[in-house]
């Protein structure tokens, strides 16, 4: 009952920042819903008892990602950007785009919705580790490798010309 | 056309002037002879005639420094006589739940009726602790920093060294107009230092204070203190843009960099320890630490040969980075930025942010406690040592280090930018990596 009344307010609560984040005209306050709608989908990590994750998601994404992209748009922020329309005319292809994946994701879920979980939830910590240097290392190191590429690649890009600074 | 040469002005009467305005220099006392070592000819100097015999005679050094050392003295036995009485604080802990337990049951509320009331009293424990530490942090900084500064620092208030002087200025600062600037983004504005505090206070939940004693005991305790300790960024970028002023949003977008750049080798000093102890949660690491080398020198963290040493002092750098404090204050630099991401608050919502400044510095504390010196185990194998309560050790060297905190603050002169980057991620950053491989090499020869 009270994990039920938690898990439901706080995918509200995601969905709403999430929606406040594409239609409020102040990009600022855009990125702030857009922390806000990452620390809802932590808590409902924590409501279905992943500690890890919920941990991992603060981490990387409220503390991490969120601050970055306010970073990015103080930096490279424009008056035009606090007041102005955040979405061209092709919104109403985005929103078909949106229902078609969510209802794919619906059909997923309902798939699984009589699995029931037998045990009350356990710290997972061990056998998250166990299972990323254990049965899961290859797709790990991929998934590294992939995110090591990236990050070459931005340093690659963010030079200004080789020929100024050789 | 061409004038006749004008007659030259006469001198300027100021250069002619001015040596002779200047009036004779005071006839200075005499030197005195200067005494010579007869075999090498160098000069021997009396290290204490050469400070002026006044200052050394007045009663804020000699005298002071007798007071000093009996009132350490007094506050180690009162301290020690204290523990004594209290003893564990978690028996004390046990008995509260079981009182409110049989409180609840008795009244007919259902069982989760007496948790929540636990919860709650346990969150209003620790809130206090945050905001008493608030009231002691600054007196003890205001003080320290004038004796480093040979001042006297607070002295009135309350009549013994100025201890209510926080108190009153936390009175003062409630009852100071709040002002919101023209060009602030009101609500944002408002809501950024609750942003920053807020988080502060949910980190504290997994914090021990003694052995075993904490709010919460949580499978991934130092996880859960990073992420939680990561969010207050936030609420000093929102203070930044939202008051409307370029000198602070410089100040959010430094303190940003910043703190994002010294969370990572403040993560990664800290994985050699988590290796050893081979847990996130912070009891077991601290009970990894327990027991003594040849039956004297403690196993603590710190004292592991190199890599115990490397870990403790990359934490203790990137922490005092994490709170913004002196030789990292670049986003609310004085000299360059009026102060930074805080300028446009007043009254109650400026001392949030000290508020949380000082929460960091006893989080940061309790953790160096924790990871590095052993927790609340003793520092020495025997009985008046060992018989201390271990809430005691804790806050003993949780306030060791806050005082290291407090020392550095005052000691060290501010890092510039650039400076401060090239530190963090081409010194700190490398080396707490090197740290893990080394403590990787320990596991693997089994030389713990």
């Amino acid at each position: 009952m009270l994990e039920a009344i938690v898990f439901w307010s706080l995918a509200g609560l995601v969905l709403l920042s999430a929606l406040a984040v594409v239609t409020l005209r102040n990009t600022v306050h855009s990125s702030l819903f857009l922390g806000l709608s990452l620390a809802g989908v932590a808590g409902l990590f924590a409501s279905l008892g992943a500690d890890f994750l919920f941990a991992a998601q603060i981490m990387v994404y409220v503390s991490g990602i969120a601050v970055l992209i306010l970073f990015a748009v103080m930096l490279l922020g424009r008056a035009s950007d606090l007041h102005l329309r955040q979405v061209n005319d092709l919104w109403p292809t985005a929103l078909l785009v949106c229902v078609v994946a969510g209802a794919g994701l619906f059909k997923v879920a309902a798939f699984f919705e009589g699995i029931v979980a037998l045990e009350p939830p356990a710290p997972g910590t061990r056998a998250i580790g166990r299972l990323m240097l254990g049965d899961c290392l290859l797709p790990f190191e991929l998934v590294s490798l992939a995110l090591l590429a990236a990050l070459i690649g931005a340093v690659f890009f963010c030079r200004s010309g080789g020929e100024e600074n050789p | 056309m061409s004038d006749a040469p004008q007659a030259p002005t006469p001198a300027a009467p100021i250069p002619a002037a001015a040596p002779a305005a200047k009036p004779a220099p005071a006839p200075k006392a005499p030197l005195p002879e200067p005494k010579l070592n007869a075999a090498s000819g160098r000069l021997l100097t009396d290290r204490f005639a050469t400070w002026p015999q006044p200052i050394f005679d007045s009663k804020w050094s000699r005298q002071g420094y007798r007071n000093g050392a009996l009132m350490l003295a007094g506050i180690l036995l009162g301290g020690g006589l204290l523990g004594a009485l209290i003893g564990e604080l978690a028996p004390w802990g046990d008995a509260l739940y079981a009182l409110v337990a049989s409180r609840a049951a008795a009244a007919g509320f259902a069982p989760p009726a007496a948790d929540l009331a636990w919860t709650l009293i346990k969150v209003l424990i620790v809130l206090h602790v945050i905001l008493l530490n608030g009231l002691w942090a600054i007196w003890w900084e205001r003080k320290i920093s004038a004796h480093i500064q040979s001042r006297v620092g607070p002295t009135y208030a309350g009549g013994f060294h100025g201890w209510l002087q926080t108190a009153i200025d936390g009175i003062k600062l409630l009852l100071k107009e709040d002002v919101t600037p023209a060009a602030a983004d009101a609500p944002v504005h408002a809501l950024a230092p609750a942003i920053v505090v807020i988080p502060c206070v949910i980190a504290f939940a997994p914090v021990l204070f003694g052995r075993e004693l904490a709010a919460a005991s949580l499978d991934v305790g130092t996880l859960y203190i990073f992420a939680f300790a990561g969010i207050s960024v936030i609420g000093v970028v929102m203070a930044g843009w939202a008051s409307g002023n370029k000198y602070s949003l410089l100040g959010g977008l430094r303190a940003a960099a910043q703190i994002v750049s010294y969370e990572l080798p403040r993560g990664f000093s800290v994985v050699p320890v988590l290796m050893f102890a081979g847990s996130l949660d912070l009891a077991v690491i601290a009970r990894a630490q327990e027991g003594y080398w040849w039956g004297v020198v403690p196993r603590w963290f710190a004292f592991y040969p190199v890599v115990g040493q490397i870990a403790f002092l990359i934490f203790l750098i990137a922490s005092i980075a994490e709170t913004n404090r002196v030789p990292f204050d670049i986003p609310e630099a004085e000299s360059e930025l009026v102060s930074g991401f805080h300028t446009e608050y007043s009254g109650m919502k400026w001392s949030i942010f000290f508020l949380t400044e000082y929460g960091y510095v006893l989080l940061g504390s309790f953790l160096l406690a924790t990871f590095f010196l052993g927790g609340g185990a003793s520092p020495l194998p025997w009985t008046p040592f060992t018989l201390v309560p271990s809430w005691l050790w804790m806050l003993g060297k949780a306030m060791l280090m806050m005082f290291v905190f407090l020392w550095v603050r005052w000691t060290l002169p501010r890092m510039r930018v650039d400076q401060l980057m090239d530190f963090t991620w081409k010194f700190l950053l490398p080396w707490s990596f090197a740290n893990i491989a080394i403590a990787g090499l320990y596991l693997a020869f089994r030389l713990r």
